[in-house]
């Protein structure tokens, strides 16, 4: 299946055209800047920073940071096609897409607690002790899929 | 600049990052968090700034800014032993000069804002939209960084000038 994905004409364009390649990865790194950047100020007010900033005003960011997310999936997923087989095979590769997968799970389970609880946790000065555990492991899989993403090119 | 590439090939801290094969992918690592704090914490404080995000009290995004510095450091840290292990490739890279111009850009706007824009902000209405002055400000910031995003990441592919 990777090999046929390897021979489409998309995955020609990305591989060998002189800017689809560069093209992509420009896209890919401001994608992350965005998702990485605005979920991991969230999590850190959650944690317990940036007092000045009310927990229920922290939803405004959610829309940006899903915004970074579906950039890096779809320039992801054309990156993907022209090395598909190498990929697929690449441990660090398929670590970061776990990490990645993780991370959107933990984005949807504190954007559902912070709709129903977030003027609770202004009104008590603090998140949940729950949701603050999850901004943590959230931060480290945002970490641990930049660290594994690097690695990619070199493993 | 040929006197500045033999110096800095012949310099301890060039041996040091061209001598282990982890030292580069571990920078680049780094680089990577940085910016993310970098523009993760620029992106909440420049946008609200631009007056977008007015549930959030715009007299308490200035809150994130050790994070910026943080993500600042780290880069620039990381960036000087990039530019110091390979020294040729980066001086004759004309992307590597405009990301420069581009970070000096972004730095006399910081200045900008710390002149006209941070004295005066503690007295905005938390929720309100924001003076055009700090907008254009917001903007010029955005703009700069993330333009010395692509034009790093599009180092290894832009000619050598």
């Amino acid at each position: 299946m990777f090999e046929w994905l390897e021979g489409t004409p998309v995955a020609i364009w990305v591989g060998e055209s002189l800017w689809g390649y560069p093209i992509l990865l420009a896209c890919h790194a401001v994608g992350l800047a965005i998702v990485v950047g605005t979920f991991v100020m969230r999590d850190l007010r959650l944690i317990g920073l940036f007092k000045g900033i009310s927990y229920e005003s922290l939803d405004s960011l959610r829309k940006l940071g899903w915004a970074g997310f579906v950039v890096n999936a779809i320039s992801g997923c054309f990156l993907f096609t022209s090395q598909a087989t190498t990929f697929a095979s690449s441990t660090p590769f398929l670590l970061k897409i776990s990490m990645i997968f993780l991370a959107a799970i933990c984005a949807a389970i504190i954007q559902n607690k912070m709709r129903d609880e977030a003027s609770a946790w202004d009104g008590a000065g603090a998140a949940a002790g729950s949701v603050r555990v999850i901004a943590m492991l959230s931060i480290a899989l945002w970490t641990g899929a930049i660290i594994a993403g690097r690695l990619t090119a070199y493993l | 600049m040929q006197a500045f590439v033999s110096a800095v090939e012949g310099s301890a801290i060039h041996q040091l990052v061209v001598g282990s094969a982890w030292a580069w992918p571990v920078m680049e690592i780094i680089h990577f968090i940085g910016l993310s704090l970098l523009l993760g914490s620029l992106l909440v404080i420049d946008l609200r700034m631009a007056g977008f995000f007015r549930k959030i009290d715009v007299t308490a995004t200035h809150q994130l800014l050790p994070w910026t510095f943080i993500g600042f450091g780290l880069n620039l840290a990381t960036g000087v032993l990039f530019v110091m292990g390979d020294p040729a490739r980066y001086t004759a890279n004309i992307g590597f000069w405009w990301k420069m111009f581009l970070v000096a850009v972004a730095g006399l706007n910081a200045l900008w804002f710390w002149v006209k824009i941070n004295p005066v902000m503690k007295t905005w209405e938390p929720h309100a939209d924001t003076p055009v002055l700090a907008k254009t400000i917001a903007w010029i910031s955005l703009c700069s960084w993330f333009g010395v995003l692509l034009l790093g990441r599009l180092i290894p592919y832009i000619g050598t000038g």
